[in-house]
């Protein structure tokens, strides 16, 4: 099957990440894991830092009203933008103003999805402006990437399944190190070289 | 925000929070929208709520003669109950307002649907 792009449109929202390549990478992933996915049912599904909300309304096109949708962002404009999003794509998406998962209980998630600032920086960039906290991962790139990891455990329902974007900077064997401490199993789904940046999906469970 | 998504939170994520379960409501502006009914989907999820929060929402929001009490047996096959189920998670909208944390009383607001449960340094 092959996914649509949902629309959206971000004339109103100046601070919001507009959807990018890695945005279609993890797309892409998700139209891969299609059959997987459906097999999986999940019932509720989060995507942190949506963003524009395309990714978390592309759900909706695989589960249709099967599942339950929910987004959080750090930006409150991003929050606004995933609403606007899933209303023109006719999707229903749950949106928290919240860090990270940060507000949720423990162990709902059976599909959890992440696209963070992962741009190797300055710790500081993340904090200046709204639109930096799209793309300033601070050292190595890791910082939102490392504190997400460290939450894993409790975000995800004991069958649930994480798709994450990488770049190659992060250094991928050592976030697979990491989660697997943490007790799951890690695999690459998904690689792209675009010009400046090496990209990857990671699929990480139990 | 539905009434689906207050059965999810807690504020448990501030500090010197035992359980902040369930969070308590403040509607300043609620709406009722129509949503698709599918009976089994309405089935799968009920065994991942709880019921006393949401009999808590659900009266919270002033629409308390809607449930009964206890969860019913055989839920699968009452269509009746599934639809009122329905209605109060999926239906019912909290445009405006906030939620009350039940141990500090923090009060988290909702503007536009969305709830804001960003803390402050000091509350982590
Ligand atoms: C690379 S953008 C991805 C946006 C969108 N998901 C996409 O793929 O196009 C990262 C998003 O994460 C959000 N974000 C950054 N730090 C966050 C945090 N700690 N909690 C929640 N969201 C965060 C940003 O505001 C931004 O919307």
């Amino acid at each position: 099957m092959k996914l649509a792009t949902p629309t959206y449109d971000l004339k109103n929202y100046s601070s919001v990440y507009e959807p990018r390549e890695d945005t279609f990478l993890l797309l892409d992933a998700l139209e891969l894991e299609n059959v997987y996915l459906k097999n999986l049912k999940p019932l509720f599904a989060l995507e942190i830092g949506s963003g524009s909300g395309v990714i978390i309304s592309s759900l909706s096109f695989i589960f249709e009203e099967k599942c339950l949708y929910f987004a959080t962002d750090i930006n409150p404009e991003a929050c606004l933008a995933t609403l606007n999003t899933a209303s023109l794509n006719k999707c229903n998406v749950e949106v928290l103003n919240t860090d990270l998962s940060s507000g949720f209980i423990n162990g709902i998630f059976d599909l959890l999805i992440f696209n963070p600032p992962y741009v190797i920086t300055e710790s500081e960039e993340y904090y200046t402006q709204a639109i930096n906290k799209s793309w300033a991962g601070g050292n190595q790139g890791r910082e939102v990437i490392d504190k997400f990891l460290r939450k894993l455990p409790e975000i995800l329902s004991k069958r649930g399944i994480c798709y994450l974007l990488l770049l190659k900077a992060n250094d991928l064997q050592d976030v697979s190190n990491v989660v697997g401490k943490l007790g799951f199993k890690s695999k690459i789904i998904l690689e792209r070289k675009i010009i400046g940046e090496y990209l990857f999906v990671m699929k990480i469970n139990r | 925000m539905k009434l689906l998504t207050h059965n999810m939170l807690s504020s448990k994520c501030l500090k010197n929070v035992n359980v902040g379960y369930p969070l308590s409501i403040k509607v300043e502006e609620m709406i009722t929208s129509v949503v698709d009914f599918n009976p089994e989907f309405i089935a799968r999820i009920i065994p991942k709520l709880e019921w006393n929060a949401l009999k808590q929402a659900v009266n919270e929001v002033g629409k308390d003669s809607c449930l009964p009490n206890n969860l019913i047996e055989n839920f699968e096959n009452d269509e009746d109950f599934l639809k009122k189920v329905h209605h109060v998670l999926l239906e019912i909208e909290i445009v405006n307002g906030c939620l009350v944390c039940p141990e500090t009383g923090r009060s988290f607001p909702i503007n536009n649907g969305i709830p804001n449960m960003l803390l402050n340094e000091d509350e982590v």
